[in-house]
């Protein structure tokens, strides 16, 4: 096979303290550096080269297909051993300069594998119907008086009332639930809620948190279901993801 | 239902799209590669990630803003412009108003 002329660069997925666990991975090369291992993949640089990422990545199926690899990497890798993720799409032109990498980023690697080591991230988000809150609260009715246009006028204010009612109970919910969690938690991060045109559903996503719990704990699924119980009867369900590697807690070195 | 039993619908699927995208895309450590990769390269997903992921915020502040100045997210092709302004000349040209005539453009 003649090579291609863009040539060959390293994709690092990830770094883990060196393992020999870690050689059962497949479809993956580990280069070493002093007590770590970064877990790379030789990849075609007519796929991954900076003229054609561009394009790449603007190709739905591409970066579905290629993040999900990304993400399946890693969960392999986190499966044997305790892995850093890396942010996708980390390519280095030569093995040697991956080495160097772990050389120059030696401490801050082994810093934050021992802060995540023997731990999980588990996502917990909260979805509210909107309409369902509004039934919850104070439901008085005062009669409507006055005119056509004085009993509309007064109609667009309650509404209005309402919708403000309905938000701030949504973030009252919300931020209750995190801080539920992240008491539970070793490290918690609550990220911006993802907008209805991305998870395609109707109701509204009012918590998108993160948490670093230990291993195989239990404590954090637990509250979950209390706070679904207990938020069942305001519209308010709760979804558990994970665990994942520790992507939400592997990038500050303070 | 519980958190176990919603665990376990979705278990059996693959994660959903969404935690997957914010997850690879905006978290994890960054480290500059040889391979400069600009993820605010993705105009496809713009509408959707650039209110998800903070690398909006990060954008901004390293002085990237275009889709605040831009009504249509920059999300279409380079010629969008280029089409939204033949349009506007076109109604402009219908309802009577003058015509802010620029040929430059055309050039490229």
């Amino acid at each position: 096979m003649i090579e291609s002329p863009a040539g060959t660069g390293w994709y690092v997925y990830g770094v883990a303290e060196d393992d020999p666990a870690l050689a059962r991975l497949d479809g993956v090369e580990l280069i070493r550096r002093g007590t770590l291992a970064a877990v790379a993949r030789e990849v075609s640089l007519d796929e991954y080269g900076a003229d054609v990422l561009p394009e790449r990545l603007n190709d739905r199926e591409w970066l579905e297909r290629n993040a999900r690899s990304h993400e399946a990497v890693l969960q392999a890798a986190a499966a044997v051993t305790t892995v850093v993720p890396l942010r996708f799409g980390t390519i280095y032109r030569g093995r040697g300069h991956v080495e160097r990498m772990l050389e120059e980023r030696n401490d801050e690697f082994r810093a934050t594998l021992a802060r995540v080591r023997g731990h999980v991230e588990l996502g917990v988000k909260a979805w509210v119907d909107l309409a369902a809150v509004g039934q919850t609260l104070d439901p008085a009715e005062q009669p409507l008086e006055g005119g056509a246009g004085m009993a509309y006028l007064q109609q667009r204010s309650r509404e209005q009332d309402r919708s403000r009612e309905v938000t701030a109970r949504c973030f009252e919910l919300a931020e209750e639930a995190h801080g539920r969690l992240a008491g539970i938690a070793v490290a918690a991060v609550a990220n911006r809620p993802q907008p209805r045109e991305l998870t395609g559903r109707s109701e509204s996503m009012v918590l998108n948190g993160a948490y670093l719990v230990p291993d195989g704990d239990e404590q954090l699924r637990s509250e979950v279901d209390r706070l679904a119980a207990e938020h069942a009867g305001l519209g308010v369900e709760y979804e558990l993801t994970g665990p994942w590697p520790p992507h939400n807690f592997a990038g500050e070195w303070e | 239902m519980s958190s176990r039993e919603l665990a376990q619908r979705q278990g059996s699927g693959p994660a959903q799209l969404a935690d997957v995208l914010e997850r690879v895309l905006d978290k994890g450590i960054v480290i500059a590669g040889d391979i400069q990769i600009n993820l605010l390269d993705i105009e496809l997903l713009t509408v959707r990630l650039r209110l998800l992921v903070a690398s909006a915020d990060k954008a901004r502040e390293m002085g990237i803003d275009w889709w605040e100045n831009d009504p249509f997210l920059s999300s279409g092709s380079n010629g969008k412009s280029k089409s939204l302004d033949s349009r506007l000349r076109a109604l402009e040209e219908k309802a009577g108003l003058p015509t802010d005539d620029k040929d430059d453009k055309d050039d490229e």
